[in-house]
Parts: structure tokens; C-alpha cells; sequence
């Protein structure tokens, strides 16, 4: 057959056309499985990392000893039958505030003391930035932090995940409430601390990555006051 | 004579045209440097010496199947879908490979995600199949990619070195420089491997005077 | 508002040649003459402009899992989008060829490469990543293949400057065409931050 001939050519690309979708498909398929788990490790270190636990050899093993989750709604209930792991937090802060649900995954140390990890979402200079940050009991009191992000400058913005020492610790022991009870935050800011308790130091050079940390930690924190306040008025923690 | 004639044509395995198939992309006839192509994700990805040997990797298996596979069928492929035919090939090795790296690298899997996707669109693959792959036996093709691939991946992880062992005095992750040094974060940005870059060619073009005006 | 923000975002903040650098191959092998750069650099905006929205449509309407199939494809995202891109530069070539021969002819073979351009890919792909609307997506194009355009006769412009001056030899030609390249992505680094 004439090999420029247009029923040729028409064969020709239906002929490629299956065989790479197949082969593509085949490989897909094996591969799934393997593909999702590293997302769920990811997931579950990056949690482990907000109470401090990092370089774990077996941290699957860890997170299913110590983590547990459950959902909230927007009004601070919590929703029965959803599992935290299975809510895309990102797609949720897309929809109306009032239909948004968000997880609460509470971290139980080997002393039996607990702490609450709520997911972030927000947005740095370059793209998206996100993290998890965990609660004393007490619901104000900050026990740690692990951000990550997509695309922030190597030694600027990038300091949010590659320093923790610098910008992850100094929120330990801040506190989100002030003494009235007020709902003010945890903040980087520039140019010298003055509210000791509410903020820490701001990457110098990296102000919009530090601005989009202020955002995604106040809007996230603030989700989640209707289901402190609730839970406050109640004696133990779900 | 005739037969002398017959045995020199006939192509062997690792014969001297082979052998320069391999080597001779890593000076004379290199992708970046000289051929001018490549140049796109060789900057993003020389942060880390990890990265840049993971993407050379993914290259030099890429080029080398992509030309096998097209010089495998270059008799049979219809003039007119010629370009989408090599487009196809090129795009499905990539996402296997992604898919792969996805499974079993997450983690320079997430750095690099939309920089292995543009391993398609990377010159060299596209340059080698148009002008070695098209024409030539298998055999050939496969050692031409592989030499291409190295040649890329040679200038890639020079770059991924000064980068990484300068803005981050680490080298592979490992911290080699002393504490005192205070890590340059100008190594960091983009322009830097395009300052490398060039100093590499001039570099280049002052030891192999052939090369000068070439491109 | 957004609109105008994401537009100057793609051409001069985040520009696809002189912040991302993608697009290098084309962008140093024809910036020798303005008059070939703006002819292809042109081209780059309309294939741009283009193929965004459409690929947008087919990631969102036919491979997510809220398209019409109902199944998870984006494993095939790749190939549709350089599909896509193919197409649409076939469509360019022979418009060109048809109304303009002598600029079919100066970009000779890379007319057809724009299809392998690092840009048009990358633009498809950080369109993906960053999930834009499909407004967003459009104008999110045609700023990256203006920002292209800035960049190609900018360049062509300093290289035929260059052409009277006393360059080393080892430099000549590819090696300060770098020097430059990274020079100008430096002063771009400059509208890192601006918002409207």
C-alpha cells in the first residue's frame, strides 16, 4: 500500500492511536496504587511534622497510633460519617463559606496529653502555600507548625519549609486569643515584635510570602471558632 | 577488494562510528552548548544536583527510546503525519515516565511535576529524531540518543554542582561547606544557570577553537 | 481587575522567557534580526492565546472526572495538549505561508518547531497547576505570548546592536547571547511583587 496515501495514513494514526492509549492505560492502572499511597505518606508526615515529629523510619505506622480525625461544618458541628482524611481542603475553600466542611485530626502524644492539627491553605508569592499547625487543648495556644509550598523563592519564601528552626519554632507557645478572648491571630510582621504572645519575626525579603502566611493563618484559624467555642463549653474534647 | 569493501560497510556493534555516536555529544557536537537545544529545563531544574541527575536520567532514557522507536518505523510512517507521529511517541514516553517517578520518586516528583511534563517539548528530542533518527538504523539511533542525552545531562549536572554546592553548600544534599559560609542565594535564581551556561560555552569555545562562531 | 492583574503578571513578572526561561531554544536561535523576532514572536501569541482556553475546555470537559466520560483521564493530558499545539501551529503555517511568503520563508523550520516551543507547553501546564477559570485561562495566554513577544525583540534588538562590538571570540555569538539573556532576567526580577 502506498504508504502516503490517505486510507493509509487514516489507518496509520488509528492503529498508534490505540496502542499508546492502551499502553498508557496499562500503565496507569498498575501504577495507581503506588501513585496514591505516596500521596497519603505525604499527607500523613506533613501532619506528623506540625507536633514535631520528623525523620520518622516508619511514620504510617506512627500516624495510625496516634492520629485520629473527625469533620466540622461551618457552624462548628461536627458532621457524622465523614472521614478528615477524605476531605480535599484546598476544593473546600473554593466553595460558599457556609457549605465549606474541614477536618480536625487530633494528635494523641504517648502521655496521653492531646493536641488539635487543623489544615491551611493560602497563598504565597509565586503560587499556593498550605500547612498544618497544631493546638494546645486549650484551643489558643499554638504546640507547632509545618508549611510547605509550590513554588516560593529558594532562601526568601521557601524559608517556611526549608528553616524550620527559624520560622516554624518561634510560633511554639503563641497564643491565638488575647486576654479578653478576642480572636487576633498569630502574625509575621517586620520591624521588631510588639505583641510578644501574637507574633514572631517576618522573613526579611520575603514580605508577600509572609503577608500570604498572615492570610492562610487567619482565615484558616478562623474556620474552626465556632467549633472551639462549642467545644469549650463542654468539659472534654471530642 | 571487494570484500574488504563489503566488511567495512557492513555496520558493527561498538565500531569507531558508534563509539563517536556516544562520545562526540559531550564535546564537540554537545546539545546545549552547541546544537543549541535542551536549553529549557536545564535551568529550572540545576537547583540540586538530585534533580538535574533525575531529569539527565529521564532524558538519556527518553531520547535513547524515542529514537529507537522512530527509527523502528521510520519506513512505515506516512510523510504527512510525520511530526504528530514523533510528537505521539515523544508525549507517551513522558508520561510514562512521569507516571513512574509519580510512583516511586514522590518527592522529586513534586518539585520537578511540571518540568518533566516539558521533557516533550525539549529540543533535543525532537532535533535528534528529525536529524539522525528519521534516517538511520535502530541500533544507531538508540546510541545517538543515549550520547545526546549524556551530553545534556553532563552540562546539567555541571550547573546542578556550582548551584547547588554555592547557594546551598550542600552538594547531592549533603552538607560539604563549612559553616562559615553564608550560602550565595544569587546561585538560586534562574539567571544564574544562564550566566553558568555561558561561561561554560566561552569555557568551551577557548579550549576547542573549532566551536568558535559556530552558533 | 483580576483580568489586568494576571495579564501583567504573564507578561512582565512572570514572563515566560526571562523568568521561567522556557521558549530559550527559538528565543536565542531567532532573535539575530528584529524583523524575523516580531514576525515569530506574533505567532507565538496567537498559538498562545489559542491553545490555553482550548486546552482548558478539554482538561476540564472531557479528562476530568466531571467530564463527559466520567473517568479519570488526565493521565493523557500530555499527549491531548501537544495534540492541541500541533494542530493549531499547522493552522498557523499555512495562514503565514498563504499571506505572508517572505516571513514563511525567514522562519523556516522554526515555524513548525513552535509546536516543541517550551512556552506554549509550559503555559498549558502552569495553566493546569495554578487551576484558573477559563477567563482567567484566556487572558492568562495571551499575556504569556505578549510577554514572549516583549521578550524575542527585545533581545533581537541588543543582538544586532552587538554585531559592531568587540566581543572575545570563545564569547561571540551563543556565549554572550546567555550573558545577555541572564542579565535581562535579573532586571525582569525586578517586577517581582507588583499588584494592581
Amino acid at each position: 500500500m502506498d504508504r502516503n496515501s490517505n486510507i493509509y495514513t487514516i489507518i496509520y494514526a488509528a492503529i498508534l492511536t490505540v496502542v499508546v492509549a492502551v499502553v498508557l492505560a496499562f500503565v496507569h492502572s498498575s501504577l495507581e496504587p503506588k501513585m496514591e499511597a505516596n500521596e497519603k505518606l505525604a499527607k500523613q508526615k506533613d501532619i506528623l511534622r506540625s507536633v514535631g515529629l520528623v525523620d520518622l523510619p516508619d511514620a504510617s505506622a506512627v500516624y495510625e497510633k496516634t492520629i485520629s480525625s473527625f469533620v466540622i461544618d461551618a457552624s462548628g458541628k461536627v458532621v457524622d460519617g465523614m472521614d478528615g482524611e477524605a476531605v480535599n481542603v484546598a476544593a473546600e475553600f473554593k466553595k460558599p463559606a457556609e457549605d465549606q466542611v474541614h477536618p480536625v485530626f487530633v494528635y494523641t502524644a504517648d502521655d496521653g496529653s492531646k493536641r488539635l492539627i487543623l489544615p491551611l491553605y493560602g497563598n504565597g508569592l509565586w503560587d499556593k502555600i498550605w500547612g498544618y499547625i497544631a493546638l494546645e487543648e486549650d484551643m489558643n495556644t499554638i504546640a507547632g507548625i509545618a508549611m510547605d509550598h509550590k513554588g516560593e523563592t529558594p532562601g526568601l519564601g521557601a524559608e517556611i519549609k526549608d528553616n524550620p528552626k527559624q520560622y516554624n519554632d518561634p510560633f511554639i507557645g503563641k497564643t491565638i486569643l488575647d486576654e479578653q478572648g478576642n480572636y487576633v491571630s498569630v502574625k509575621m510582621v517586620k520591624g521588631g515584635i510588639k505583641e510578644p504572645e501574637h507574633q514572631i519575626d517576618a522573613i526579611s525579603g520575603a514580605t508577600i510570602t509572609s503577608d500570604g502566611v498572615n492570610e492562610m493563618l487567619y482565615r484558616g484559624l478562623g474556620y474552626y471558632l465556632p467549633y472551639f467555642n462549642a467545644a469549650k463549653s463542654q468539659t472534654s474534647l471530642k | 577488494m571487494s570484500e574488504t569493501q563489503v566488511a567495512q560497510k557492513s555496520t558493527t556493534l561498538f565500531g569507531k562510528k558508534e563509539r563517536r555516536l556516544l562520545t562526540d555529544p559531550f564535546n564537540d557536537n554537545n546539545p546545549i552548548t552547541v546544537q543549541v537545544l535542551g536549553i529549557c529545563s536545564a535551568l529550572a531544574v540545576t537547583v540540586a544536583v538530585k534533580n538535574a541527575l533525575v531529569m539527565s536520567v529521564a532524558v538519556i532514557l527518553v531520547t535513547g527510546f524515542s529514537n529507537l522507536i522512530i527509527s523502528l518505523l521510520r519506513n512505515t510512517i506516512p510523510n504527512r503525519v510525520r511530526m504528530i507521529v514523533q510528537l505521539v511517541v515523544i508525549a507517551s514516553l513522558v508520561s510514562i515516565v512521569e507516571m513512574v517517578l509519580h510512583a516511586f520518586q514522590y518527592d522529586v516528583y513534586k518539585q520537578m511535576s511540571v518540568y518533566i511534563g516539558l521533557i516533550i517539548t525539549n529540543c533535543i528530542l525532537m532535533g535528534r529524531l528529525e536529524a539522525f533518527a528519521m534516517a538511520n538504523k535502530p541500533w544507531q539511533s538508540l546510541l545517538d540518543g543515549i550520547g545526546n542525552g549524556v551530553g545534556y545531562g553532563a552540562i546539567l549536572i555541571a550547573v546542578a554542582f556550582f548551584r547547588e554546592l554555592f547557594g546551598k553548600g550542600s552538594v547531592f544534599g549533603f552538607r560539604v561547606l563549612p559553616d562559615w559560609y553564608v550560602p550565595n542565594g544569587l546561585m538560586l535564581i534562574p539567571a544564574a544557570a544562564i550566566f553558568l551556561i555561558g561561561i561554560i560555552i566561552w569555557i568551551q569555545r577557548s579550549r576547542n577553537t573549532k566551536l568558535v562562531d559556530i552558533s | 481587575m483580576e483580568y489586568i492583574n494576571i495579564f501583567i503578571k504573564a507578561s512582565f513578572v512572570e514572563n515566560m522567557v526571562l523568568s521561567f526561561f522556557l521558549g530559550m531554544c527559538s528565543f536565542l536561535a531567532i532573535s539575530k534580526k528584529v524583523k524575523t523576532a516580531v514576525g515569530l514572536g506574533a505567532a507565538v501569541v496567537f498559538v498562545l492565546t489559542m491553545t490555553v482556553p482550548i486546552n482548558w475546555l478539554i482538561s476540564n470537559y472531557l479528562l476530568s472526572e466531571n467530564g463527559i466520560f466520567h473517568t479519570d483521564l488526565t493521565f493523557l493530558k500530555l499527549i491531548i495538549y501537544i495534540a492541541v499545539i500541533a494542530a493549531m501551529v499547522q493552522l498557523v503555517e499555512m495562514v503565514v505561508e498563504r499571506f505572508s511568503p517572505a516571513l514563511y520563508s525567514a522562519l523556516g523550520i522554526f515555524l513548525p518547531l513552535i509546536t516543541v516551543n517550551c512556552s506554549i507547553l509550559g503555559g498549558a501546564l502552569f495553566m493546569d497547576s495554578r487551576e484558573y477559570e477559563l477567563g482567567e485561562a484566556a487572558v492568562f495566554g495571551f499575556g504569556s505570548g505578549f510577554g514572549f513577544f516583549l521578550a524575542i525583540v527585545a533581545i533581537a534588538a541588543i543582538r544586532e546592536k552587538l554585531r559592531y562590538s568587540n566581543i572575545p571570540a570563545p564569547l561571540r555569538g551563543l556565549g554572550i547571547a546567555f550573558i545577555i539573556t541572564g542579565l535581562m532576567g535579573l532586571a525582569f526580577m525586578s517586577f517581582i511583587g507588583i499588584k494592581l
